[in-house]
């Protein structure tokens, strides 16, 4: 199980796997620690979400799956 | 030159420094300004630069920059000597009555020395400062912060030549500077 | 608009008849809290410079009246101003200074605002929310509106205020004399980085109604002109052209505005000045010079201290800086204070003013240290039961101003009176205080735009006004 993230840390083009099993990639980072900017990969609850970015919550993201 | 006396060298060059602040803090706090400022280098340099709040990650933007934006000081020894006749003139009202001030001083590191402990003539230190104003009645104000200080020796005698005073507040909590930091 | 009022505004508290002012507008908090929203919500503020936020996501933390707000620049380039406050549950969404940000974030529960104060980031919309709040309608909190005058921005909470050129009015032309560069432009001037921000323990009414057009507290100065810290090394009063010029005092009655001006006789040159510093003073010499070639006639006017309704101040000449002061309590004031050059000015010269400004003005300043000494305990002295009982008095010089005054062929626009001879009067500061009391006694801008009624211009002509 991995540990907390710290968004402060997350960098464009890195995968973070969400609390819905969804992954995305981090498309902008406003670097406020709480939200990341970032394109669906995947979204089995949701798959019309797949492709489409969003603002994602830091309390969504549950890992970082890969950085650049 | 063994270790054992470049330390020791080291130790009284700091006890001297520190000798000479608690010297300068009693002269301003007997209000000896005259004498103060005999203390001062032809060439001074006094300043204090402002404090921004600023975002994690931006602390070079923290403080407003040396000779390019507005400082509550920047100040040469023409300048402060001004100062100093503004008080003397008995007419300042900011500072008429006088007010009752006491510098503390402590936390006195030497960070540079040249050309060597054992025959210093520039010596770079750091320190904390509290100063302490209470004016008039009930008037009171508490300032801390750290000064880095050139000290320059000239004649057998310590003189300021640069100071840079770091003031641990954002918007300035005391109605002005009529003071010396 | 109609809102409840707390009636602690006594009409008479202001008395043009007799130049007498009640101390109680100073020290009462329930007077205080009456003027936040008759005064403060109601008329235009200055928040700041357009120089500090020239790039998209640019912001600037500034204040109008007690509320902090957010000076900003969106990614279309356009201007905001906006309430520093969560609209969800109040946090302020920005406690840093000054920066760039894609978006203002909440700490609190995370809700996150972009720059041009849309609601774009609401943490478990779809569950909590189940997706139905409209976002829309939780934007920051904008003024009603924001005016970029020359570089300056101006804002109001209030739709029904005129428009800021219109609340401005005749005053225009004397703004101007701050924000035009030394050699005569409209505009080119930048704020210098760092704001001077400090608390004074008085009403913010009394530095506003020194800078309003207190020609008579000299003698506060004292010890300044004594040693001397102008630019030149002589006086404080470094500009030898004020020896030569006619000296006048200003104001609009029907906007609460006002400021003195020097006024030079026809075809009489502008004196050097700065001449310690030989490289400045020749500049400022080619500007002096391209300034009164642009100006014709009017560049003979020089500006000195000067009001802008309620608490805006500009000292135009030098130093040149324009401060706010704002209201914390009655008992208190918050002053930031901008310092303005041009931007093309040479690094020496920039370097010279900066060096100047910070000993003349802001709590290091060797000038308005004295002005808060006396700021702070005229203040204190009046709030005790017996000295509320006292008026204090404005009478000087009432009844000498003109309204249409001309010297050597040049028109000065507004009510006039000339302390050329008389050495001083309170002309200007009545006008604060009448314009004040109509604002705690209005109920809507109707009644305060009173220069859109056909009566009120009638009155205007030709007449010497009284007070």
């Amino acid at each position: 199980m991995s540990e907390m993230v710290n968004l402060m840390h997350l960098t464009p083009g890195s995968t973070i796997g969400l609390a819905n099993g969804a992954t995305a990639e981090v498309v902008s980072n406003p670097l406020d620690g709480v939200w990341v900017y970032a394109r669906y990969l995947s979204c089995p609850s949701d798959v019309a979400l797949v492709g489409t970015e969003e603002m994602i919550f830091a309390q969504d993201i549950v890992e970082v799956r890969a950085t650049p | 030159m063994t270790d054992g006396s470049e330390a020791i060298a080291r130790l009284l060059l700091k006890q001297q420094i520190e000798d000479f602040l608690y010297h300068e803090a009693e002269l301003l706090d007997e209000r000896r300004y005259e004498d103060w400022l005999a203390l001062l280098a032809a060439d001074v340099r006094y300043w204090m630069p402002m404090r921004r709040n600023v975002k994690f990650g931006e602390l070079e933007r923290e403080f407003t920059r040396a000779g390019q934006d507005i400082n509550w000081f920047d100040e040469g020894k023409d300048t402060l000597t001004r100062r100093v006749q503004q008080i003397l003139t008995g007419v300042h009202w900011a500072e008429e009555p006088l007010s009752r001030l006491c510098h503390m001083v402590s936390n006195v590191q030497l960070l540079h020395v040249t050309p060597s402990v054992m025959a210093p003539v520039e010596v770079t230190a750091k320190c904390r400062f509290l100063i302490y104003r209470n004016r008039v009645e009930t008037e009171t104000d508490l300032l801390v912060g750290k000064r880095e200080d050139v000290l320059r020796r000239v004649n057998e005698q310590w003189l300021i030549a640069q100071r840079k005073v770091i003031l641990d507040q954002n918007v300035l909590l005391t109605k002005n500077l009529t003071f010396f930091f | 608009m109609g809102h409840a009022r707390i009636q602690g505004y006594t009409p008479g508290m202001v008395d043009m008849n007799t130049g007498q002012i009640s101390r109680e507008i100073f020290v009462n908090e329930t007077i205080y809290q009456e003027e936040l929203e008759q005064v403060f919500a109601r008329s235009w503020l200055f928040v700041g410079h357009e120089s500090q936020i020239p790039k998209p996501g640019d912001y600037f933390v500034s204040c109008m009246g007690e509320e902090s707000v957010l000076l900003c620049r969106d990614r279309e380039e356009r201007i905001h101003v906006f309430l520093n406050s969560c609209r969800h549950r109040g946090m302020k969404v920005c406690r840093y200074d000054e920066g760039n940000t894609p978006v203002f974030t909440c700490p609190y529960h995370g809700w996150s605002y972009a720059t041009d104060g849309q609601l774009v980031g609401v943490p478990f919309f779809r569950e909590a929310y189940h997706g139905t709040l409209d976002k829309s309608k939780w934007g920051l909190v904008e003024v009603a509106q924001l005016c970029n005058y020359k570089g300056t921005i101006w804002a109001t909470w209030d739709a029904s205020a005129p428009p800021f050129l219109e609340y401005l009015g005749d005053f225009k032309v004397y703004l101007d004399l701050s924000l035009a560069t030394w050699d005569g432009q409209e505009s080119g001037t930048e704020v210098l980085g760092g704001i001077q921000k400090w608390l004074i323990p008085c009403n913010w009414k009394f530095p506003a109604e020194n800078f309003s057009g207190d020609s008579y507290h000299n003698i506060s100065h004292r010890s300044v002109d004594l040693v001397g810290i102008g630019p030149s090394g002589r006086s404080r009063r470094d500009l030898a052209e004020r020896q030569l010029a006619r000296r006048l005092h200003v104001c609009f009655p029907g906007r609460g505005h006002q400021t003195g001006v020097y006024v030079l006789p026809k075809d009489q040159p502008t004196p050097p000045s700065y001449q310690d510093s030989p490289v400045v003073s020749a500049y400022f010499q080619q500007c002096e010079a391209e300034r009164r070639r642009r100006g014709g006639e009017w560049g003979r006017v020089t500006g000195s201290p000067g009001e802008i309704f309620p608490n805006t101040a500009l000292h135009p000449r030098q130093p040149r800086t324009i401060a706010v002061w704002h209201p914390r309590g009655p008992h208190q004031t918050e002053v930031w204070r901008w310092y303005l050059v041009d931007a093309a000015a040479p690094p020496e010269v920039k370097d010279f003013l900066r060096q100047y400004y910070i000993r003349y003005s802001g709590p290091g300043g060797l000038t308005e240290q004295d002005d808060m000494e006396n700021w702070n305990y005229a203040h204190a002295a009046s709030r005790g039961t017996i000295a509320r009982r006292y008026p204090y008095t404005y009478e000087q010089g009432m009844g000498h101003e003109v309204s249409h005054f001309t010297f050597d062929g040049l028109h000065i626009p507004g009510v006039v009176l000339d302390i050329t001879d008389a050495r001083s009067s309170e002309h200007n500061l009545r006008n604060l205080y009448r314009r004040w009391a109509e604002f705690m006694e209005a109920e809507s801008w109707d009644a305060l735009a009173t220069w859109r009624h056909p009566a009120y211009a009638g009155s205007q002509n030709g007449q010497s006004r009284r007070g």
